[in-house]
């Protein structure tokens, strides 16, 4: 008989322990609150005259670790190493170091807002450079509610740049789709001569924005779209929708597909069937090593995808001081976090100057003043941002990077492109 | 009226036909003993009562056309069947599976005078009441096999080879229990045995099966004094 | 020994006064307790009840599933949509509760025919077409950006936060469906669904149809899901299509093993390793955590093949193996898992 009840005392236990856990490393109701000693107005939680506190959730396992873990090491390496060299000089003229928190969400929203109450709750002053649509979207409302800033996403999405009115402290920093797709419009229509496309997307909105801004960019030129398709993210081929789109016989596929080895798919059945267009990839599905390669991508006339970072491996940029110094803090600090690169290492490398940019114009230690600075922003050459890219973040509904290049594959990396 | 009754029932697996027309009967409060050699067709008969075999014919049941039935509706209708092989629920002690058999009661008393009746039947399942069913010896679990099935309180019990595999005494002292069993709550049976000794212990009427076909059928002691029934099931 | 009669004599009074502990500290938990920890227990009553849906078709009826975020995810796109169209609440919540059991009912009715891998099998497309479908449905889903309400807010007479506010009503809503299903699965049901799971032959030779037991089974497990669904809007304030996802359930399934299968308190346990671990994981390296849950599920597989639930009787079984080192083990099966249903009705018939 007591075997029948000792478990369910013990588990009890047990979840009380839990809980107790809980308790003990979320600490208790009062506000963890470290106010600065001066100051006209009162500073806000994790900010003092020497240190300012940073979090971040991102997927750091599962399917999306790669870019997931790259969005904190990246910024990690830059942080580190400007603290390093003593701290960020703020607008007020204290000088602080910055901590960055970092937590593993695995692309859960729900472990998102988990994250992100945890992140509040230590008494984190602003949450930076999160990747993920969907625990993005999942944290914004409640961001906004209790006045934290959100900011700086790493999510192609336009929700988090849109409305600045409806979330005013929430930001986006890497393009949305739909500046991609305008991007690959504005090349064609540029070319002035008729062109004819084919275009396969993925079935959401991620798809629907890319389309969107191609086809707003195209509006009334020659440029004509013959044939469209798409894909759904589970389906393990797209050969059909290839196929389909190769009896148009159009002169360039966009092939806004966000699963790589469908990307892969897409270029290998393709010239399999004798079609040999010019051809758009966006940029999460373009790194030459796992698509162009294994997709033969060298058959094809000319393969384009946007860009606005250096790729900090590549040749081209060995003598770059911004590359060279990205990859010294990179070796250093950010490779603790991750060895693999994925081009969101590169960015959030950048967006940590982005915060520092921001930090320098901030006159009061407070979350408010931050979003102030950090929305006013223009004209800014954050390090490892292509030539002619910046920093605008004025725009009331468009992210902190807005401006891509489209970049041509040369057969072993990317190189600048001028036209069609 | 007969409790139940096989008019010209076959039964086949597939395409191939076991039972080519059987007819049998079998009294209220009756048993009846299925002699037969190794495909014959005995299990199989006890199958088509249960509904788990598809058949053709008629099968009556307490008047009531039973065939086509499934076997979830047979037990409900009062047919416990104890398979060969036992089929006792093996995570389950022996109090448990006893009162797994009881399921489609509700007359809780009364079950309860019906465990410990089972466990009087059964002393050895008294010792094991909490042991896992897996634990238990091969006698033993034939032995849980039938109590199981008398807890459901059944008008017919379909008992298939209960010697199988046991020791000699071990079937022995089943089939002294079952024995007591039908004398003690009359309950009507079909008992379907290799050993024809076992089961001339218990049953009073015989039907003896060839190749799926009723070849001798009568009272116990009149096929007793056949010659072929005792050179070919009684050893002599 | 004395000891030991001690408590087992403590164990008799205890067990009631134990209950009342936990109740007495759950209802004052989130008054002392930060919004983040308000949180993180509201959640685990979540994934509590998600836990309990998927237990009672696997580990009570024994039928493999691999389909409940399906039904987290109906559920909570049923409440999301209730809630931007301004329904009663207790109408949102008996549609979230029935909308995916019906759906849970049509599978298994096609499907409860099957076994094992096959049905394994079956379960799987409902997260993997659910997705997809969910995303298409962007009318009603928000698509892949998924659906962000503002819902459950304290009603104004009641002087609590929100955290607050929506830990008692995911609490309160978890505790019923707890002793609901607490009394379902200890009854006659909970006896047929350990029956088809142990021997179909012996069920069928029951009168039992395993067929229609499973399809209840399926049902029930798909119903609890979408009541989780409700919650987990309530908790999170969002869904998306990745609650759906195949992930999600696998992940499920693995907090149902580790907190012990076929028990009420293996489902609370389960949910507790679920929301805890990775926290913990997080706390100690974020970006090894992966690794480290991966690590724990090991070990807990390792030395309680039966989940957490089955720790206290290791220990004790440890402890008495230690104590009579040389005497022989106990005909008792120990290691025996907080499967069986019947214990504690069968016991006192």
């Amino acid at each position: 008989m007591k075997s029948v009840q000792h478990p369910r005392r013990l588990s009890g236990a047990v979840a009380l322990i839990g809980v107790t856990a809980l308790l003990v490393s979320g600490c208790t109701r009062e506000e963890a609150s470290t106010p600065s000693s001066s100051g006209t107005a009162e500073a806000s939680p994790g900010i003092t005259d020497t240190t300012v506190s940073l979090g971040i959730s991102s997927p750091l396992s599962g399917a999306t670790a790669g870019p997931g873990s790259c969005t904190v090491a990246g910024l990690d390496s830059f942080l580190e190493a400007k603290n390093a060299e003593g701290g960020f000089t703020f607008g007020d003229g204290k000088t602080r170091k910055v901590t960055l928190e970092y937590l593993d969400d695995a692309y859960d929203p729900a472990k998102a807002v988990a994250n992100f109450r945890q992140l509040v709750n230590k008494g984190i002053f602003a949450y930076v450079g999160a990747l993920g649509t969907p625990t993005n979207a999942a944290v914004m409302p409640i961001a906004n509610q209790q006045e934290v800033p959100q900011v700086l996403l790493t999510a192609g999405a336009g929700e988090f740049s849109d409305d600045q009115q409806a979330n005013p402290w929430t930001s986006g920093f890497v393009p949305t789709y739909t500046t991609e797709g305008a991007a690959f419009g504005k090349l064609l229509v540029d070319a002035n001569q008729p062109i004819t496309v084919a275009t396969l997307v993925q079935n959401d909105d991620y798809g629907t924005g890319y389309l969107d801004g191609f086809q707003s960019a195209i509006e009334g030129s020659q440029v004509k779209v013959l044939d469209s398709a798409t894909y759904e993210p589970t389906d393990t081929s797209v050969d059909g929708q290839v196929t389909q789109l190769a009896a148009s016989k159009a002169d360039v596929l966009l092939s806004a597909v966000s699963v790589t080895p469908l990307q892969v798919g897409v270029l290998t059945k393709a010239q399999s069937l004798g079609w040999k267009p010019r051809i758009f990839l966006p940029s999460n599905t373009s790194t030459p090593a796992t698509v162009l390669q294994p997709g033969g991508a060298a058959a094809y006339p000319d393969v384009y995808t946007p860009s606005f970072a250096k790729t900090p491996a590549s040749p081209a940029f060995a003598n770059d001081p911004d590359v060279q110094a990205y990859n010294t803090a990179f070796e250093q600090y950010g490779s603790k976090i991750t060895k693999t690169y994925t081009p969101h290492c590169a960015w959030s490398y950048a967006e940590g100057a982005v915060l520092g940019e921001a930090f320098s114009t901030m006159e009061e230690p407070t979350r408010e003043a931050f979003m102030t600075s950090l929305r006013s922003i223009s004209g800014f050459q954050a390090p490892l941002l292509l030539d002619g890219i910046t920093i605008d973040t004025t725009k009331e509904d468009q992210a902190a990077v807005f401006t891509v290049n489209l970049v041509r594959y040369n057969g072993t990396g990317y190189e600048p492109v001028q036209g069609y | 009226m007969s409790l139940l009754e096989l008019q010209d029932v076959t039964a086949s697996y597939g395409q191939g036909s076991v039972l080519h027309g059987i007819s049998l009967s079998l009294a209220e409060h009756g048993a009846t003993g299925i002699l037969g050699a190794n495909g014959a067709g005995k299990t199989t008969t006890l199958r088509a009562i249960s509904g788990t075999v598809r058949t053709t014919g008629r099968i009556l049941f307490d008047g009531r056309d039973i065939s086509g039935l499934g076997p979830d509706r047979t037990a409900r209708l009062g047919i416990a069947h104890v398979p060969e092989g036992r089929g006792t629920l093996p995570q389950l002690s022996v109090r448990e599976n006893l009162l797994v058999g009881a399921y489609q009661r509700r007359d809780r008393k009364q079950i309860a005078t019906d465990v410990d009746y089972c466990l009087d039947l059964f002393p050895q399942l008294q010792q094991r009441i909490a042991s896992h069913a897996a634990a238990l010896s091969g006698g033993e679990q034939q032995m849980l096999a039938v109590a199981r099935a008398f807890m459901a309180k059944p008008r017919l019990m379909l008992l298939d080879e209960a010697s199988l595999g046991l020791a000699p005494s071990t079937a022995r002292h089943v089939y002294e229990a079952v024995r007591r069993l039908r004398r003690e709550t009359g309950l009507s049976m079909l008992v379907v045995e290799q050993n024809a000794v076992l089961a001339f212990s218990v049953v009073e009427h015989v039907t003896v099966l060839e190749t799926g076909r009723v070849t001798v059928e009568g009272r116990t002691d009149e096929l007793m004094g056949m010659d072929s029934v005792r050179r070919a099931y009684l050893g002599g | 020994m004395a000891g030991a009669l001690v408590r087992l004599r403590a164990a008799r009074w205890s067990r009631p006064a134990l209950a009342l502990v936990v109740a007495v500290l759950l209802v004052l938990l989130p008054l002392v307790s930060s919004p983040y920890v308000n949180y993180q227990v509201t959640t685990m009553a979540v994934f509590a009840v998600a836990l309990l849906g998927l237990n009672v078709v696997m580990g009570y009826a024994g039928q493999v599933s691999l389909g409940q975020s399906a039904f987290i995810g109906i559920g909570a796109y049923v409440a999301g949509y209730g809630t931007t169209h301004g329904w009663p609440l207790l109408l949102t919540f008996l549609l979230c509760c029935l909308l995916p059991g019906v759906v849970g009912m049509l599978v298994a009715l096609a499907a409860a025919r099957l076994r094992g891998l096959a049905l394994a099998m079956v379960t799987i497309a409902l997260p993997i077409v659910g997705t997809p479908v969910a995303k298409r449905l962007s009318d009603v889903t928000g698509g892949s950006q998924g659906l962000t309400v503002s819902w459950l807010d304290p009603p104004s007479w009641v002087a609590l936060a929100d955290d607050q506010w929506r830990y008692y009503v995911v609490v309160a809503i978890a505790a019923v469906v707890f002793l609901l299903t607490r009394n379902l699965v200890r009854g006659r049901v909970g006896r047929s669904f350990a029956i088809v799971r142990d021997n179909e032959a012996v069920a069928l030779s029951m009168g039992i149809s395993p067929y229609r037991t499973k399809v209840l089974a399926f049902t029930l497990a798909s119903t609890i899901g979408g009541a989780s669904g409700f919650l987990y809007l309530a908790v999170v304030q969002y869904t998306s299509p990745e609650t759906l996802s195949f992930g999600t359930s696998i992940n499920l399934v693995v907090a149902m093993v580790i907190g012990g299968s076929g028990s009420i308190a293996g489902a609370v346990l389960g949910a507790v390793y679920y929301v805890l671990v990775p926290v913990l994981a997080g706390q100690l390296d974020a970006s090894r955590t992966a690794l480290l849950s991966g690590a724990f599920l090991l070990l807990v597989l390792f030395v309680l093949p039966g989940g957490l639930v089955s720790l206290p009787r290791r220990v004790q079984q440890l402890l008495t193996r230690r104590r009579r080192r040389s005497a022989t083990p106990s005909d008792d099966p120990g290691d025996r898992t907080g499967t069986p249903v019947l214990t504690s009705d069968g016991r006192t018939p």
